[in-house]
């Protein structure tokens, strides 16, 4: 299994995908970091206002901003597995490691270990930009107490969204399809639909973009799961994707 | 690459292998064995299952019924399958990734040293090429580091499909005498197919002729050779034709007379026409066996069976309609 694993960080630093969706997180996690602590404190036009820099609020939000990357780290593991088919790889992969099972666990150690320095450089470029953003409008947040756990949470919402990917591509195999459908299901389907229809509010904490805001503060007062159980919930989803993946999809003659 | 004395053969082995896909009968009851020490030719037209069986062979396709076995073991249950068996399916990498790095991601999977992948890349010829994208190699570039993959863990079985698809002349020479080298010199066994007999006719020992999913004819290619239609047949060309036909029909031949004037006789050989001629007093200017060549047999063997595929796929779709 080891050599599994191994064989899929080769894979992952031989080609540019894995650098292109760091940087693309960090300036995820940096742009939305800047934005908030830019108009923190102002009232938008619907008469809401942000909480201005300082409040306790305002810096668990800045710091939670990084959990929106998870959608990098969702398409990184979705490209992880869904290469094999799109490439043909699979076949030679197949064939050094005749039980496919393997290989897709092989997978999700691979990626979930790569998450973690991953993740870690996401959350710090957040850290960076808040610090020095805030800071210079007179209040620098301090990394303690509830402040590091956001950023915890963020932080394993990041490696958790990779674990996912990879339970995704498994389940689909096309990559683009899989890449497209996770888009459209987190922001169209949850994001929109869901939210629009009061009946399916009580469950949208159950879904992994409810189990997500579980595991980092957000403006939204709704309620969430605890942290721990959304991280839980969302690596249930991960796994599940995976063992449907490799049972329906993955042992499926490839050709 | 190992010595051939430190290299256990292993035979392969092929019984009653049948698949089909959906009311495709891909395969049926196909059985046949693969020597080691030799290059056996996997021959077919396209459509006749050649892909699908060494799919089977290989573990990544499950047979309906039937066994595929290395010395007694099915692929999946090898220990080391790519330090016993070397395939070549398909010629697809990622194309952002150097050949090197393709042959270090298999090394790494297979716990095989990293060095074998520059190794492997000096055999097939692409030492030079070893660092550039593969996105940017040659259809025959693509040939020769599918076969580098095939070569990594330096397996005594090696299983080829189509190999020579896409090699220029100087490619297709290189292959031939590489492969030969592998089964004669290291005693490895090697299984290539093809659906031109051709392009391997010079490099196979024995072949597994198929047709719609059936085995035609399985053998060395001498036997093949010898079941020639054209077997005993004679060509011979003279300016006075008419008279040494008669002298030849005389001595109870029969003679058939070609469109370009030369005469075929059958059941005899070309010393005996030499001497009915000079007999006969009759000028000569061509005489040869006229054995046809393998490519007719092949055709005979295989004629009639390479509308398998597409008519099938017809009569499957009627089906689907008629539903």
């Amino acid at each position: 299994m080891i050599r599994l694993v191994r064989a899929e960080w080769t894979k992952l630093l031989t080609t540019r995908v894995w650098l292109g969706l760091l940087l693309g997180a960090c300036a995820m996690a940096g742009g939305f970091a800047a934005l908030f602590t830019g108009f923190a404190g102002q009232t938008g036009n619907n008469g809401q206002s942000l909480p201005g820099v300082g409040t306790t609020a305002y810096e668990q939000a800045a710091f939670g901003v990084s959990a929106r990357a998870t959608v990098l780290l969702l398409i990184l593991g979705i490209i992880g597995m869904t290469q094999e088919y799109r490439h043909r790889t699979a076949t030679p992969t197949f064939l050094v490691s005749p039980h496919r099972g393997r290989v897709v666990v092989a997978k999700l150690i691979a990626y979930a270990l790569a998450a973690v320095p991953i993740g870690l450089l996401v959350v710090a470029t957040d850290v960076l930009v808040v610090e020095i953003y805030a800071g210079a409008r007179g209040a620098a947040p301090s990394l303690s107490g509830d402040n590091l756990g956001v950023l915890a949470g963020a932080w394993a919402a990041l490696v958790i969204y990779a674990v996912i990917g990879v339970g995704v591509g498994a389940l689909l195999r096309n990559q683009v399809g899989a890449i497209v459908g996770a888009l459209v299901y987190l922001f169209v389907v949850e994001g929109i639909v869901f939210r629009a229809i009061p009946a399916i509010a009580p469950v949208l904490k159950w879904l992994p973009g409810g189990a997500l805001d579980a595991m980092t503060a957000t403006l939204n007062d709704t309620d969430l799961l605890e942290p721990w159980q959304g991280g839980l919930l969302l690596l249930g989803y991960g796994v599940v994707a995976a063992v449907a993946g490799t049972l329906f999809a993955v042992r499926r003659d490839s050709t | 690459m190992g010595s051939a004395t430190t290299r256990d053969p292993v035979r392969i082995e092929v019984r009653g292998l049948s698949k089909a896909f959906g009311s495709v009968q891909a395969v049926s009851d196909l059985g046949f064995t693969v020597e080691p020490a030799s290059v056996t030719g996997f021959l077919g037209p396209n459509g006749a299952g050649k892909t699908t069986t060494l799919r089977m062979v290989l573990g990544l396709e499950r047979p309906d019924a039937g066994t595929a076995t290395f010395n007694g073991a099915p692929y999946a249950s090898l220990p080391e399958p790519v330090k016993t068996v070397g395939a070549v399916l398909e010629t697809a990498f990622h194309p952002a990734r150097s050949g090197r790095n393709h042959l270090r991601v298999y090394c790494r999977a297979a716990g095989l040293p990293l060095s074998r992948a520059d190794e492997v890349l000096t055999e097939v010829g692409l030492a030079e090429a070893g660092g550039r994208r593969a996105g940017g190699y040659s259809l025959g570039m693509r040939q020769r580091l599918a076969l580098a993959t095939a070569l990594l863990g330096d397996p005594p079985v090696l299983v080829l499909d189509e190999p020579a698809n896409g090699l220029d002349p100087e490619g297709i020479q290189w292959l031939r005498g590489f492969l030969r080298a592998l089964a004669h010199e290291q005693g490895r066994t090697v299984l290539v197919s093809s659906h031109l007999l051709s392009e391997v006719e010079q490099t196979v020992d024995r072949v597994v002729i198929v047709g719609a999913g059936r085995l035609v004819r399985e053998g060395s290619i001498e036997q093949l050779r010898s079941g020639a239609v054209g077997a005993g047949m004679v060509l011979v060309r003279s300016p006075d034709s008419v008279r040494l036909a008669e002298a030849l029909r005389t001595a109870g031949g029969t003679v058939t007379q070609e469109d370009d004037g030369a005469l075929t006789v059958a059941g005899t050989t070309p010393a005996e026409v030499g001497r009915r001629a000079f007999a006969a007093g009759v000028e000569l200017h061509e005489l040869r066996p006229q054995t046809s060549g393998l490519e007719e047999i092949y055709f005979e063997l295989t004629a009639g069976r390479e509308q398998f595929a597409a008519h099938s796929l017809g009569s499957d779709t009627d089906t689907e309609a008629a539903r």
